[in-house]
Order: structure tokens, then sequence, then C-alpha cells
């Protein structure tokens, strides 16, 4: 499943971050193969918002360092896209415009545009056409001349991945993507994320480089099982808690093409680990009890050696 | 029930009345003003008659004087330009606006010489009070330093009542076209640039500056392409709202000290208080920044058909 995970897209070498005297992360050491769908879980306040930043490189963490594809980082890039939960989408454009605009910023500069006016007309309709396609790859070519604001929920999430994977990111970031979308508009993007598994799985079939690598954040434990396939969970519940939250789980997760049949007993049984290991301030474990992806995988990434 | 709708029928019949009321008391007010003056000037011709039949040997000059007072107590022609009737108006305020004025050697329309000069005084100050604004508002909102260096400074010149500032234009600036344009921009730029920094702060989410680095923005583009886009319609308002006041900073200083434009001929008719002209004056600068005021919120709706009505 996870059999090419030697290729790290990104690493986290002991991340450790503090707000004042609040220590939040402590000693964060994370590496994401390419190909790989990861659901971040942990209870509210053990600093899921503040690693996912650290990565993003909007806010980079005080200690420690992030790498991508080898080289450290501090600042956000083209390489890593996002999709918050709100204000996903620019309001002054409709959406097809907005999937587009990461093609604008990004192949052309703001000279070119207006000192090469038509080059750049030309270069915009093929933008435009793209971005059209994709829109309707994700079930929406309906609405490309609509504003965000005319749009529901759902389809303004659709509307912001489809912006997101337009750039062919290195790493696509999920902030609690759907957590303010009703239950079925919530499965229906969920479906949405399998498909780009699904996309990973034939690629893997393929012989080829799976084009997905996601990082999702999300407090739903059924989400984060359900659409990813490895789990990882941040919790400050564990024998050094006190200098703040650290990566307390980190196993494979089961996870099935979109119509395939799925085994709900395995599915349960994590949803109970995780319970314990993660959410539960009964049970303090050592860190790295459950962190066992690699060794699962019989992988050693640069990270851990 | 408080803030029940009513019908259109019913809005607009209820405007149309109080527009036709306004016009009502006017004209009930002018012809009351106008049959007051007249009382008095033929009660006077009475006295004067009086006066004049007296006298037993009349001199030709008295003479003539009685039969003015004669034809006055008889038919008063007294005419009120405190508050002109309809007709007064028409034919002393906008016939005289309206047609050339003046010795043969420097003739003029009043109207359109003074509007056209307070029009260019305001518009040329209001682009470039804008673009002033406009440039300094978005570099504070987006940068700390410049909000720290600039903020007192403004928050202290907007807080003067801009009217009090004049003498020391006055004073300090040669009385021309510039100094007009100068004092637009010192009572424009402090207010408008900080209402446009305050919108970059509010308007503009950090998720979405974020966003934009991830697609690959560069810092200019992200200030013109995500964040002077974001805050266009409200800066579209904000600017919109300034008009007001630098017309009157610009009525104003046109009052003291202008040789032409809408103050300069107002000051005019007010020393003879004579109103003739100046409501034909006040009634166009009415229609005119209703006009304005209806163009620039079409235009932002054309500009920025996102942002909804």
């Amino acid at each position: 499943m996870v059999a090419d995970s030697n290729d790290v897209v990104l690493e986290c070498r002991g991340l450790g971050h503090s707000f004042g005297k609040k220590k939040v992360l402590n000693d964060i050491n994370l590496s994401i193969g390419r190909g790989q769908i990861v659901a971040l879980v942990g209870p509210s306040g053990s600093g899921k918002s503040t690693l996912l930043r650290a990565i993003l490189g909007t806010h980079p963490a005080k200690q420690g360092e992030t790498l991508m594809d080898g080289k450290p980082y501090r600042e956000p890039s083209r390489d890593r896209g996002i999709v918050y939960q709100k204000y996903s989408l620019f309001s002054f454009l409709t959406c097809e415009q907005n999937v587009a605009f990461g093609l604008k910023l990004d192949a052309t500069s703001a000279h070119y545009r207006f000192f090469q006016f038509w080059k750049w007309r030309e270069l915009r309709k093929q933008h435009l056409a793209a971005a059209r396609e994709l829109l309707e790859d994700v079930g929406l070519g309906e609405v490309e001349n609509q504003y965000p604001e005319e749009l529901s929920g759902g389809m303004r999430q659709r509307v912001a991945i489809a912006q997101a994977l337009i750039m062919r990111p290195k790493l696509l970031l999920l902030d609690e993507p759907f957590g303010a979308l009703d239950e079925a508009t919530r499965e229906e993007l969920q479906l949405m994320l399998l498909n780009l598994y699904a996309e990973n799985q034939a690629a893997r079939r393929a012989g080829q480089t799976p084009p997905y690598t996601i990082l999702i954040v999300t407090h739903e434990l059924n989400e984060a099982i359900y659409v990813s396939d490895r789990v990882l969970g941040l919790s400050q519940y564990h024998q050094d808690g006190k200098e703040g939250a650290t990566i307390v789980y980190d196993k494979a997760a089961p996870v099935y093409e979109p119509h395939s049949p799925k085994d709900v007993n395995a599915f349960v049984s994590q949803r109970e680990e995780l319970l314990r290991a993660v959410f539960s301030n009964q049970y303090i474990q050592h860190h790295s009890e459950y962190v066992t992806f690699w060794r699962d995988h019989g992988l050693k990434p640069a990270a851990l050696n | 029930m408080l803030r029940k709708p009513i019908s259109r029928r019913a809005r607009f019949g209820l405007g149309t009345a109080s527009v036709v009321l306004m016009l009502l008391a006017y004209t009930w007010l002018s012809q009351h003003r106008q049959s007051t003056v007249r009382r008095e000037q033929q009660e006077v011709a009475v006295m004067k008659v009086a006066e004049l039949k007296a006298i037993e040997n009349r001199t030709e000059r008295q003479q003539e004087e009685l039969d003015k007072w004669v034809t006055l107590s008889k038919s008063p022609d007294a005419v009120d330009r405190t508050v002109p009737t309809w007709s007064v108006l028409y034919h002393e305020g906008w016939v005289r606006a309206t047609s050339e004025q003046g010795s043969f050697k420097r003739k003029e329309v009043w109207l359109i010489n003074d509007f056209a000069a307070t029009a260019k005084r305001l518009v040329v100050g209001l682009i470039v009070g804008i673009l002033c604004s406009v440039v300094i508002g978005l570099l504070m909102g987006c940068f700390d330093t410049i909000d720290a260096f600039m903020l007192p400074p403004f928050t202290l010149l907007a807080k003067i009542p801009t009217t009090a500032v004049l003498p020391i234009f006055f004073v300090l600036v040669q009385i021309n076209f510039k100094m007009y344009i100068a004092m637009i921009l010192a009572g424009m730029i402090p207010t408008l640039a900080q209402a446009i920094s305050a919108s970059v702060r509010k308007d503009v989410p950090e998720e979405l500056i974020y966003k934009a680095y991830t697609l690959g923005a560069s810092r200019f583009e992200l200030i013109y392409e995500v964040i002077f886009k974001q805050v266009l319609p409200r800066l579209l308002d904000a600017a919109r709202l300034q008009i007001g006041p630098a017309l009157v900073l610009l009525v104003a200083a046109e009052w003291m000290v202008a040789g032409e434009g809408i103050g300069y001929r107002l000051r005019l008719f007010y020393q003879r208080t004579d109103m003739t002209v100046v409501f034909v004056y006040v009634i166009l600068l009415g229609v005119i920044g209703l006009v304005v005021d209806y163009a620039l919120i079409w235009l932002r709706r054309w500009v920025c058909p996102w942002f909804g009505e």
C-alpha cells in the first residue's frame, strides 16, 4: 500500500513551539512519504493548527526545522498548498478565476502581464480552460462563472481544493476542511478525497509516482480513519506532556478505494485504539508506543536515523 | 409592528407626497413673503401720499413723486428676494445665471463659469487625493512600520475641522489653484487613508494572504492582486463619502477668497440679501450631488459585482 514511502517529501526535525510560557509542541519528528494521505488528529488545544502552520511555513516553529525534499524552509511557497476551513476563496474572483489564480501568479509576473499583454491574453485562455476542466472533474462544471458568495459551503470547499490542486503542490495541507459542513456534504467531500487516493493507487499499479500527498488536520476521528492511509495522533497525554504535545500515534489506516467493500471491524478497533492512545488523559504511555508506522513497513526514513 | 414592510406603491406614494409637500410649503412661504412685502410697501405709499398731498404748493418734483406713490399705493410692485416666488426664481435667478452677464469686455455665463471653476478644483483635488490616500492607506494596512509612523499625525489631523485650517492655507500658500488642491488633500488624506488601512486590516483575513503565498504570489502581486482588489468596493465607498466634505471645504474657501466659483457667487448675492441666484445654485448642487452619488454607487456595482448591493 505504501511501499514507496521511503521517498520522503516532508520532514520535521525536532519541532518545538511555545506561546510565551505555554509550551505547545515538543520535539516533533515526522516524515511524510510521497503519495501518502495522512490524517492528523488530536485533542483540542494539542497544537494541531500550530503544527500545520509550521509545516505550511507561515509561522515557523521556534525550535527544529522543516524540510521539503531535503531542503530546509521557513516560508510558505507554491510547493505546499492549503485549504482552510473558512476564507478559503478569493471573493472577488469567479470560481473559474479562483482556480486559475494560482496559475496566473505562479506562471507569470505582473511585469509580463503588463508589457506582454497579448501573449498574456493567450496564456490566460489556456489557464481558464485548465481551470474549467478541473472544476468539471470535481463536479462543478456549471458554477464556473459564479462568485464564491453564491455557492454553498460544500461547493466552496471543492473549488478551494481544485484551486490548490491545480498547482500540483508537493504537499497539500487541509486544515479542518469540512468542519463547517453538514454530514451529507461532508461525506461527498470525503469521497472526493478517496478518489484522489484511488488515483494514487492507479499510479502505483502503473509503476508511476503517486500524484497526491496530503496532510489533513481534523477533529473527526471517523473522518481521519476513513479518508487516510496513515493516521497521526498529536497529544499532550504522554510521559513528557508538560513540555508540550508530540506525536503519540502513527500507524497505517485501512483505506479503501471509493466503491470497494470496507472492513468495519478494523475501523472500529483502530478508532478505540486512537481514543485511548491520543484522547484519553487517563492513559499515559511512552510517546513512542504507538509510533510504529515506518517500523511496520520495514522502512527507515532519513528522519528516524 | 416595527419594520412592517409596505408595498412598493405605498413607498412611492409617500416619497412623492413628501416632495410635493416640500414644494407646496415653499410656494406658500414665498407667496406669503411676497404679499407681506407688498403690503408693507403699500402702507408706506399711503403714508407718503398723505404727506405729499398735505403740501399746498408742490414743486414739479414733488408732484412726480406723488404720482409715483399714488400708483404704488394702488398696485405695489415690491419683489421679495429672500424667499423668491417661483416666477422670480426663474426670471431673476435661472435666467440671470444662464445668460451672458457683465460688460461688453468681459461677458460670462455665471452658472457655467462658476460651476466649471469649482468642478475643476474639486475633480483635480479628488483625483490626486484619492490616489495618494490609496497608496498611503494600502501601505499603512500592509506594513506596520509605515502604519506606526503615519498613524499619530493622521489621527490628530483627522480630528481638526478642516475649515478651521483655512486661514493657515491662505497665509502659507498663495491663493491660487494649487492652494485649493492642497486644501482638499489636507482635508481628505488623513481620513481616507485611515479608512483604507482599516479596511485592509479588517477585510483581508490572514488566511487569504497565506493562501496567495502558497499560490506563488510575489509581494507586489499580493498587494495589488489580492489586497487592493479585496478592499476595492470599500475603497470606492469611502472615497464617495469624502466628496461631500471636500465640497464643503472648497465652497467655504471660495466664499472667503475666490474671484470665481460657486462660493464666490453665493457670497456676492448673500451681500445683497438676494437669494434668487443662491437658490438656483443650491438646488443645482443638490441635483448634481445626487447624480454623482448614484453614478459612483453604480460604478461600484459594475466594478465589483461580487460585493452585492
